[in-house]
């Protein structure tokens, strides 16, 4: 069950504060990294929601962000609609793509799970990969980024963009905080720790794991609205399966089911992607090895060990 | 289209049915036994086209690389049973889908570390190089070669599995591996000897594929999803399944992209779907 514990507070103050001095003082490469940090958190506090919560291990949430973006895309570069409706029905058609995955895979579990949501996400992107009209394998270019001139703000410059992405991922972090405490999240948490006594419970396990999928989704929506304002330009790689994978990666790095991990993970994550790449071009084996050893260390990820390690501290001092 | 073009695409997705049969077996048999998923299957078999075309290189004859790679990736595969897959058996399938996605960035790596990134190409054998006239028709002697060595271990697994005393001891135990151990069956031993073969059959997968696509850093990837497609379709842990979807997906993949080339990409991912939904134990279930 979730909690917003001090310390997790004290944590998402200061990355969030950490970030912003970052972007506030480095120059346009730092605020790249930011922006970079702001969409994988965006994407693994969502992955959490399901994954860390309800148990259910999605390989199609890049797929449900590369929707989001798409639909973004094609509303304002084909159809000429203003950007803040499209990225309305952006949010909703991610939404709805992942409701309905939730719902039909609502009765799988494990592997199953696994497999159908990579079978729907594949599909999502070969049929964009596919379609001349959306740009196949060239992708979909010249989309427009908020107009928020009425407010001062110029979105076109590095910092504004930088902040309203920080902002975002604040904001997806304290709804995913707050859905996770009120009484759907802690019967998701149920559901996550023994699905057949929650059913024996009265409890209908499916449309709860259906809505679950619908309200992440939701939020990897607006990690795509970001990606696809962010270089203004979107292709099918977005939806790939091992992007997928890579948020996993992230969530698992941070700590599964603690909301605050993932976003440690992405920091982490993206951090160490630049500083080892500088090094050498050998990244994956590094990431690869750093997975495998958090997983076969219990699969707490950093967060979560650090967590473990400051109670032992508490308890001990409770003793003394 | 004529019918020649017609028997010749056939031949084709009975060429892909193979090399996905020779994956799925290994992957589907590991999983109805270990309880385990391994996503690193698909490096396995990158792993044997590039040690398949070093010994090539080495001593200049394709039959060496044909049995020394199969070989080298059990080797490879003990090694990985021994540090991973034993301990993880138990993890559950969250851990397990991450560690062996750890082991394809790893791979991945040590792909490119050992043979760069270009894609390597592997003589074929002189015999088998031309053209086969094969009822009016001709094709590439090599496909049949493929074919041939797909048939000849599904009929090797069939006879071992359903002929022979090991054969009863594996269905044994992945009908229920408490039942079997309590019945003095070395199970530990059993997993351990076919997770090798596994890893063989992956490793003569990459092996033989290598002449016709080439060995490159993505094969693994690549290969991959359409392997688990086959796994899930024809139900974790039977041969048969796995035999009936290795045909099933080489012949959409196939047969559909020169037919309907449309919908041809998104057909294996929606049968997958179906499946799942419908039928979620897969057309043939291993388990009774």
């Amino acid at each position: 069950m979730f909690q917003q514990t001090k310390t997790r507070g004290v944590v998402f103050l200061a990355i969030f504060s950490g970030l912003i001095l970052y972007s506030l003082s480095g120059g346009y490469f730092a605020r790249e990294i930011v922006i970079e940090i702001a969409i994988l958190a965006i994407l693994a506090i969502s992955l959490d929601v399901v994954a860390g919560f309800g148990r259910m291990v999605s390989l199609c949430h890049g797929a449900i962000m590369g929707i989001s973006a798409y639909t973004f895309g094609v509303l304002t570069v084909k159809f000429g609609l203003p950007a803040i409706p499209s990225a309305g029905a952006a949010l909703a058609a991610a939404a709805v793509f992942g409701t309905l995955v939730g719902w039909v895979t609502g009765r799988t579990s494990g592997i199953f799970f696994i497999m159908a949501t990579l079978a729907f996400g594949q599909m999502a992107y070969t049929l964009i990969f596919r379609s001349r009209w959306l740009g196949g394998d060239d992708g979909l270019g010249g989309l427009p980024r908020f107009d928020l001139s009425w407010l001062g703000i110029d979105m076109g410059a590095s910092i504004s963009f930088t902040l309203f992405a920080l902002a975002l991922a604040a904001l997806v972090y304290l709804a995913a905080a707050w859905v996770m405490r009120s009484a759907f999240g802690r019967t998701l948490a149920g559901i996550h720790e023994n699905e057949a006594r929650m059913n024996a419970l009265g409890v209908n396990t499916v449309l709860h794991r259906t809505r679950a999928m619908g309200f992440s989704a939701l939020l990897a929506g607006i990690a795509g609205i970001i990606a696809a304002q962010h270089t203004q330009y979107i292709s099918p790689e977005l939806l790939f399966w091992t992007v997928s994978g890579e948020v996993l990666i992230v969530v698992i790095l941070g700590g599964l089911g603690t909301l605050i991990g993932p976003l440690v993970g992405a920091v982490v994550f993206v951090g160490l992607k630049h500083q080892i790449s500088a090094l050498t071009d050998y990244w994956h084996i590094v990431i690869g090895f750093i997975l495998i050893a958090i997983v076969v260390a219990g699969g707490r990820g950093l967060y979560g060990e650090a967590e473990r390690w400051l109670k032992t501290i508490y308890k001990a001092r409770l003793n003394a | 289209m004529d019918s020649g073009f017609l028997a010749t695409q056939f031949l084709n997705a009975l060429q892909y049915s193979m090399l996905l049969f020779l994956l799925s077996i290994g992957l589907t048999v590991i999983f109805g036994l270990l309880h385990f998923i391994n996503l690193a299957h698909g490096a396995l078999y990158m792993m044997g086209a590039y040690i398949g075309v070093s010994v090539a290189g080495a001593t200049g004859s394709y039959w060496a690389a044909f049995v020394l790679a199969p070989l080298g990736v059990t080797a490879i595969g003990a090694l990985l049973y021994f540090t991973l897959i034993e301990r993880l058996r138990h993890a559950g399938p969250m851990n397990q889908v991450l560690v062996t996605f750890g082991l394809i960035f790893v791979f991945l790596d040590l792909a490119r570390m050992g043979w760069g990134d270009i894609a390597l190409g592997l003589e074929m054998p002189a015999a088998l190089a031309g053209a086969t006239q094969l009822i009016g028709l001709s094709y590439p002697a090599y496909r049949l070669f493929i074919i041939a060595v797909g048939l000849v271990v599904m009929a090797v697994l069939w006879a071992v599995l359903a002929r022979t005393q090991i054969g009863a001891m594996i269905r044994a135990g992945v009908e229920n591996d408490a039942m079997a151990a309590a019945l003095g069956i070395n199970v530990a031993r059993l997993f351990f000897a076919v997770f090798c073969v596994g890893c063989a059959l992956a490793g003569l997968a990459g092996v033989i594929a290598a002449p016709v696509f080439s060995a490159t850093t993505e094969m693994g990837i690549s290969i991959l999803i359409p392997t688990l497609i086959v796994v899930v379709i024809g139900g974790l842990g039977s041969l048969e399944g796995a035999i009936a979807g290795s045909l099933i997906v080489g012949f959409i993949e196939t047969i559909g992209a020169v037919v309907f080339p449309g919908i041809a990409a998104i057909s294996s991912y929606a049968l997958l779907a179906a499946i799942l939904i419908l039928r979620p134990r897969g057309l043939i279930p291993a388990r009774g």
